[in-house]
């Protein structure tokens, strides 16, 4: 049987896991890294004893690759050979995009892959996976337009970079590493700012408009002067922010209130709507954020727990152990926060 | 007749105070965030996880760095919830107090660095917004809830560290 190879993505990678395994059509890896053969696609070639190619000097068909290796910064090549049905594999950690970004799924593309983390895979795992990579291979096989294209297109990449290799070395090639190096500080910041922009959408501008809409229907109705009047004793002074900082942390309460804080969100933005009408003195701003959080995360307790690989005693006495310290700790945080906010 | 037209200026007088709301928010808020999620984003990607597992590691020991450090280490890198998984690197026994002091972290760190917890921003932002409406600085504040907050860890890590031994004790007696 031949051998099989399971890739992961690395720390800050995407997609995968897949194995990789050599089949009657599929023997080499492709490296179209530039600049030689990547040490990943050299790692995985070894472990399958097939050879591995550098795909800009030597012309290979997709559906003769096992995996492609691509160093791509998520503008063209980590999409193009997912979109032909090649499993990819992307040094730079990036998630799906550029164009392609639709055809890259978890079972195609893992992407910041480490040379260390490359794995053979034994047992029936293995013998599953060169089963399945056969059919796959047969599929690709029957589909002789498609590779065509590709080859057009690859030729042509590949004769570029050939001529930009008779360039290289000495001066040149110093530049071109300098040229690398910066690249990937940009597709860093790039990287980074796509991040962003899916946090911005997911979380924060779909909460800012519930937001918008609880502010809007409080503002609007009058129902905000009622909520006053019930608020400014409890948030107003500091035996009201010691009895709502002890309400949310009632160890029947705590885990309840929890939920991706939204509850404490809403009375947060409540209280600030008060604080902006001068309700609320300025100087309750701090000890608040305090006491309308004493809850903070007890509804999560087993799942940080468990993320901080706790064996499951410690569990057991940890989240009891945290329900009742927050009884103690919700009031003397409200303390330590109206002490420091003096001169506000 | 008189009914219903006041019934629609009602809820669109709702509708038009939530839009006008929406959009003081994205025109004020929302650039500001972008800009330092993303440069903060890039400086943890290009700083690496691996070196900063490796410095939160050889802190752990330190009481002190414990409830102090690594909570806002834990929550400047990895973010919520991925920063609950700093608490791997301490005694067995000492795991409850370490994620208590996180946990208490999850929102102080939001007044100056909001991508530490981008989906539960307001509940520093609702209270800051007050300062805002009146014309104050929140940059002041922002520190102060930073600062109380790591005092606040300590003071939580200690009191669940002892409740934590307090339990265990006991579960040992009644063995």
């Amino acid at each position: 049987m031949k051998p099989v190879v399971k890739v992961v993505h690395g720390p800050n990678g995407w997609g995968g896991p897949f194995t990789l395994t050599e089949t009657e059509t599929q023997t080499v890896v492709a490296s179209i890294t530039g600049g030689g053969i990547h040490p990943i696609a050299e790692r995985i070639a070894e472990l399958l004893g097939v050879p591995a190619v550098d795909g800009f000097k030597n012309k290979v068909e997709p559906e003769n690759m096992i995996v492609a290796v691509v160093d791509c910064g998520g503008t063209a090549r980590c999409g193009v050979y997912p979109k032909y049905g090649v499993k990819t594999i992307d040094v730079i950690p990036i998630g799906p995009s550029g164009p392609l970004a639709k055809f890259i799924h978890e079972d195609n593309f893992c992407s910041g892959v480490l040379v260390e983390e490359i794995q053979l895979v034994e047992g029936d795992e293995a013998l599953q996976a060169s089963v399945e990579a056969d059919v796959e291979a047969a599929v690709l096989a029957s589909e002789p337009s498609a590779s065509a294209k590709f080859a057009a297109e690859g030729s042509k990449v590949a004769k570029d970079a050939a001529e930009e290799e008779e360039k290289q070395g000495g001066f040149v090639g110093m530049i071109a590493g300098m040229g690398k190096a910066v690249g990937g500080v940009v597709n860093t910041f790039y990287q980074a700012a796509r991040d962003s922009l899916d946090i911005i959408i997911r979380n924060i501008i779909p909460f800012m408009m519930f937001i918008s809409v609880i502010v809007g229907i409080i503002n609007y109705t009058g129902i905000g002067n009622i909520l006053a009047n019930v608020i400014k004793p409890l948030a107003g002074s500091l035996p009201g922010l010691l009895i709502l900082s002890i309400i949310c942390s009632l160890p029947f309460l705590s885990p309840v209130l929890g939920p991706g804080a939204v509850i404490a969100q809403i009375i947060g933005v409540l209280l600030g709507n008060e604080i902006g009408k001068g309700t609320i003195p300025t100087q309750y701003a701090l000890p608040a954020l305090f006491a309308i959080n004493a809850q903070v995360g007890c509804d999560f307790l087993p799942v940080a727990l468990t993320l901080a690989e706790a064996e499951d005693a410690t569990t057991n006495i940890g989240v009891p152990a945290i329900l009742f310290s927050r009884l103690i700790t919700g009031p003397i945080t409200v303390v330590i926060a109206f002490l420091f906010s003096f001169g506000m | 007749m008189n009914f219903l037209v006041g019934l629609a200026n009602g809820f669109t007088g709702i509708v038009s105070a939530g839009g006008e709301n929406l959009v003081g928010l994205i025109t004020g808020i929302l650039p500001n965030v972008l800009i330092l999620l993303t440069m903060i984003n890039a400086l943890i990607a290009l700083i690496g996880e691996d070196r900063v597992n490796a410095a939160a590691q050889k802190l752990t020991r330190f009481r002190i760095a414990r409830y102090t450090i690594i909570p806002v280490v834990a929550l400047f890198f990895f973010t919520n919830p991925m920063c609950y998984t700093m608490g791997r690197f301490v005694e067995e026994d000492l795991k409850p107090a370490t994620i208590d002091a996180i946990f208490t972290m999850a929102h102080p760190i939001t007044g100056l660095f909001p991508h530490g917890n981008p989906g539960e921003l307001f509940v520093w932002m609702g209270i800051a917004t007050g300062y805002t409406t009146l014309g104050i600085s929140t940059t002041p504040l922002a520190i102060r809830y930073l600062i109380v907050g790591i005092i606040c860890c300590f003071v939580r890590g200690c009191v669940t560290e002892i409740v934590t031994n307090v339990m265990l004790g006991r579960e040992k007696k009644a063995k």
